[in-house]
């Protein structure tokens, strides 16, 4: 019956998923046709210096691309090509799209993942001890603390770092290694950075969640069944309150990736160089090499459905609450 | 030294709160015999819940501060002990639960694993064991399907099932005070029923003492050995169940009997005591109870009201009963001047 | 008896201010569209931002707590207990008197001067190598900092202060524009779908999601992009993408009032639809809607600094981004070039943080110990 209902629900987050997923592609598709300029003219700007004829090569491209076809039929190869994994050519770069993705991709997972790591397991350590020494001087600095990091900008914040540590101490290179390996310590130390400059600001996102969210259950007046049982304060805190509070927090962790993650990665990769998507996007942009930018645009669309998805089923297992209709 | 098993004596729980310093719980003083009920009665915000979280120190701390007294358990003053031995004493020796079992359990983990917990952290049993033992208990209890039924969440329970498990969680170590703040309150009145019956077999079967913690007199009449009456932060008045219910000394119990229903006698009307529980940052002069009180006099709130023994098991802190009665050598239970 | 008619009219529309709200709103898109037809260019597009903006603000934000003075009073109270929120809302009216007035006062931003290039802040001093006219030589020269450029200028010599005054005005504007746009489209979403319920409102929300699976810079990066930078465009396309959480609140906050028995009453009193909406959900509401708003200033302040800084931003406008930009290019020259207007940037999200907080706690009953 439990099973059945969690299967059932499963296959009604796919279906929704596949839907969102359509939204996602027909919006990226109409923002296409509306705009001032047709893919045609974005590659035209590009190549201009090398042709005679501007008209005779946007009839051409246009004849490549299918652009002369029907709207509906440019939107029926659109959707086709997405599914079948053909994303387009990459003039600038002389390579088929998804080689590129394939190329790039590692670099933002590098470090999105890794400043994921160290902003969630910072920001709840922080947040929990604030709440739990809540009213105090160390709470009030914790919440003053968070209050900057979530201020400060990233892009400016991780100028600030190269300005301290690269251009005065000399102690990190500003710009992004790519010759290294990437399982070194000589890679760990060039992300060091990128990682508090993306970090930071989740940092104190989740700083404030988990206080909050600890705060809340603190209040509960099952703490004050767990302390009448007699367990130490470190089980109370870490097992009865921890246990209620992370399943908030990691909705706003899942959440924030479509907000401030991504933005954030884009900017980071900007700033020190690293070859990610993020990078790779804002090159093609100056490039107006849009099927890199379309692709790039619905990958990170993708990866945030993805992982809402993942919540969603991960959630069913951690919270016996949630029912599945 | 005596057959008192817990004495609290002059105890003080301060609350300080934007508002002002709320003194829920102002020097009051009681005794847990071997083996008895003993029933803490007063209105809602009367300190009754201040007293019993004072004594295993559960008071939330901010805004809650025990300034002062003492509490002996076994001749140990469970306010100076050290955190680590109260932390043995919770749970082992004096168990307590509380009035809404919806919240009191962890809605995350099952309710055999909330039972089996003081166990593993007390007795040092592993897992399957206090496993087995919270089957055994929950049997106890009287929860069908135990073996069912434990792995269960918490809200998979109706209310009076989720009570039950607080009650078997409470049990678990086997403890010598079972201290249950309104358990019944948060229940129907068939529920409750059940549930005042396992509080008898309790005592019965393992004559536990208990300190039953209510606002309803109607509950008091059927489980109580003794009972002590509070008002305003302070006790009123205490006696045997028949002293209270026969011969209520104090105003203030005199009017919470007319509250109650009474079939045999001729009432016409139920008798609301006038007037609300005072604000506890700002009390009244002199007696507590002296706005709302019928026999009020003009002495009562100039002076704090003395503490009368009116026999040897019935004492009653009023202007009332100010007479050159010799106290029968008990002392140190007077209340002083402050 | 006009009276009892005016009053009539205004009630189909649930409220006199609606209905001023809804004249103003027409007489807005008939000048727009004389000024499509007649090309004339009778305001710029910022001017017909402004007016919208003024007209939605005045008879949502600012009537309604004309009104009711004593409940302004009491939720100012409640803010004003939070003296971080109090520092925050001094330093966003200071700014915004920067804004207004400072442009008349300093230089013009855009003014090049290779003569004056790179100097320091006051108090520092710094070495250069600076080209010589007599010797026709580069030389190492110190450059002091002087009064005449307080902050400093950049590798072109442009005044530091006028690019910060500059790139003030176009982060407020862009901050309180955008964001009321956000709000706005998100308000009216989420009080249709609410309202309307069934079919619409799986429409509606399912369009949001759509909306709210897009990370939000990448798709903002994507707009503009296509549509190519504009100031008035860059504040369109966050509007247009911004409304997201705002429509998800409302929706919520709205289907809980909908059952609440006011709304059932008015609706068997025969209330029309729109009356409902105005008069009873809309003022509910409005509560949760400053507090989002405040509290999405600074992301959306951030977005437009983040455009501007990739490159993105409106070349024709000085915007704190843009002069990041060129300081992180300048970095081991002119350190102040990246830190001034970072600065700016970090104190004015943090203002409106802090200002954000006490009005959420201000407006929150349970926050009240």
């Amino acid at each position: 019956m439990k099973k059945a209902g969690l299967r059932g629900y499963i296959i009604k987050r796919l279906i929704y998923a596949a839907i969102i997923t359509w939204g996602v592609v027909t919006i990226t598709f109409v923002l296409l046709r509306v705009g001032p300029m047709s893919p045609a003219d974005k590659y035209l700007s590009n190549m201009s210096a090398r042709t005679q004829d501007p008209a005779q090569v946007v009839a051409a491209i246009e004849a490549r691309y299918g652009l002369d076809k029907p709207i509906y039929e440019q939107y029926f190869d659109y959707v086709v090509n997405l599914a079948r994994g053909d994303w387009g050519w990459s003039f600038s770069n002389s390579l088929p799209v998804v080689t590129l993705i394939r190329r790039h991709w590692v670099y933002s997972f590098q470090l999105i993942l890794l400043s994921m790591l160290f902003s969630a397991t910072l920001g709840i350590l922080i947040g929990v001890f604030s709440a739990v020494k809540r009213y105090t001087r160390t709470d009030y600095l914790a919440t003053l603390f968070s209050f900057i990091g979530i201020s400060i900008p990233n892009f400016w914040l991780g100028i600030m770092l190269i300005l301290i540590f690269s251009v005065q101490l000399g102690w990190f290179k500003s710009y992004y290694d790519t010759g290294l390996p990437m399982f070194s310590l000589a890679n760990l130390k060039a992300l060091v950075l990128p990682v508090i400059t993306l970090g930071t600001g989740m940092m104190a996102g989740y700083t404030r969640y988990a206080r909050s969210a600890t705060l809340d259950n603190l209040k509960q007046d099952f703490v004050r069944t767990a302390r009448a049982k007699g367990l130490p304060e470190r089980v109370v805190i870490g097992k009865h309150v921890l246990r209620n509070a992370i399943l908030p927090i990691i909705t706003i962790i899942m959440f924030d990736l479509s907000g401030i993650v991504f933005g954030g990665a884009y900017l980071t990769e900007i700033i020190f160089g690293i070859p990610g998507l993020g990078r790779v996007s804002f090159n093609a942009l100056f490039a107006s090499d849009y099927p890199v930018v379309v692709t790039i645009t619905l990958i990170g669309a993708m990866v945030v459905l993805l992982t809402n998805l993942a919540t969603d089923i991960v959630y069913t297992r951690l919270d016996p609450r949630i029912r599945y209709d | 030294m005596n057959h008192n098993l817990l004495e609290v004596k002059n105890l003080k729980t301060y609350f300080f709160t934007r508002n002002g310093v709320v003194q829920a719980v102002d020097g009051v003083n009681l005794a847990l015999r071997k083996g008895e009920n003993l029933c803490l009665v007063g209105e809602s915000g009367c300190g009754k819940t201040a007293t019993a979280l004072s004594i295993l120190r559960l008071i939330d701390s901010p805004p809650g501060k025990i300034l002062g007294g003492e509490i002996l358990f076994h001749d140990e003053d469970l306010l100076r002990c050290p955190e680590e031995r109260l932390r043995q004493i919770r749970g082992r020796e004096i168990a307590m639960i509380f009035q809404d079992p919806q919240s009191s359990l962890n809605p995350v983990f099952t309710v055999g694993d909330q039972i089996a917990e003081p166990l593993k952290l007390h007795l040092k049993l592993n897992s399957k064991e206090a496993l087995e033992r919270a089957r055994e208990l929950m049997e106890q209890v009287g929860i069908p399907q135990a073996d069912e039924r434990m792995k269960d969440y918490p809200h998979q329970f109706s209310g009076g099932m989720k009570q039950r498990v607080m009650i078997a969680a409470a049990l678990s170590c086997d403890p010598e005070i079972l201290i249950a703040d309104e358990p019944t309150t948060a229940l129907d009145t068939t529920i409750k029923a059940q549930i005042l019956d396992i509080f008898h077999d309790l005592k019965q079967a393992r004559n536990m003492s208990i300190l039953f913690i209510t606002h309803d007199m109607g509950t008091v009449a059927g489980i109580a050995d003794r009972i002590v009456v509070m008002y305003g932060g302070k006790i009123a008045e205490v006696g045997t169940t028949f002293d209270i219910f026969d011969q209520p000394a104090h105003p203030y119990t005199q009017g919470l009997l007319t509250c109650l229903p009474n079939i045999s006698a001729q009432q016409q009307r139920l008798t609301p005591i006038p007037g609300t529980i005072p604000s506890l940052i700002d009390p009244p002069s002199g007696c507590i109870f002296h706005p709302r009180c019928p026999k009020r006099m003009p002495i009562c709130d100039q002076e704090d009201p003395p503490e009368v023994f009116i026999s040897d098991e019935h004492r009653v802190v009023c202007q009332l009963y100010k007479q050159p009665v010799t106290s029968p050598g008990k002392t140190g239970d007077t209340h002083s001047a402050q | 008896m006009t009276e009892k008619k005016s009053g009539q009219i205004s009630d189909r529309f649930g409220g006199r201010r609606n209905l001023v709200f809804f004249s103003g709103l027409l007489a807005l898109v008939a000048v727009i569209l004389l000024d499509i037809y007649l090309e004339a260019q009778i305001l710029e597009p910022m001017g017909y931002f402004y007016i919208f903006f003024a007209l939605v603000a005045t008879c949502y934000a600012l009537y309604p707590l004309y009104v009711n003075r004593r409940l302004t009073r009491y939720y100012w109270e409640r803010t004003r207990r939070h003296r971080l929120s109090v520092l925050g809302l001094a330093f966003i009216i200071f700014l915004i008197a920067v804004a207004l007035i400072g442009p008349l006062l300093t230089p013009d931003p855009t003014k090049v001067n290779f003569d004056k290039k790179n100097t320091p802040p006051v108090g520092f001093t710094i070495q250069q190598s600076v080209f010589d006219t007599k010797t026709d030589q580069l030389v190492s020269r110190e450059t002091p900092g002087t009064w005449q450029h307080p902050l400093g200028t950049d590798e072109k010599g442009r005044d530091m202060l006028a690019m910060l005054v500059s790139g003030a005005r176009v982060s407020l504007q862009v901050g309180l524009l955008a964001t009321l746009m956000a709000i706005f489209i998100g308000a009216l979403m989420g009080v249709m779908s609410a309202y309307l319920g069934g079919w619409w409102d799986n429409a509606l929300m399912r369009f949001t999601d759509v909306m709210m699976t897009f990370p939000f810079f990448l798709l903002l990066v994507f707009i503009i992009f296509i549509f190519g930078p504009s100031l008035a465009f860059i504040i369109l396309a966050i509007g247009l993408t911004g409304w997201t959480g705002t429509a998800r609140l409302v929706r919520s906050e709205t289907l809980s009032l909908r059952t609440r028995e006011f709304v059932m009453a008015s609706k068997s009193l025969g209330a029309s639809g729109a009356r409902i909406i105005f008069r009873h959900l809309m003022p509910n509401v409005i509560s949760s809607i400053i507090v989002i708003a405040t509290l999405s200033i600074p992301g959306i302040i951030l977005a437009e600094a983040a455009l501007s800084f990739i490159g993105l931003g409106d070349p024709t406008v000085t915007s704190w981004g843009v002069v990041l930009n060129a300081g992180q290019r300048s970095l081991d020259t002119a350190w102040w070039v990246a830190v001034e207007p970072g600065i700016m940037l970090f104190l004015t999200v943090l203002a409106f943080n802090f200002l954000g907080d006490g009005i959420r706690d201000a407006f929150d009953p349970r926050s009240q110990q």
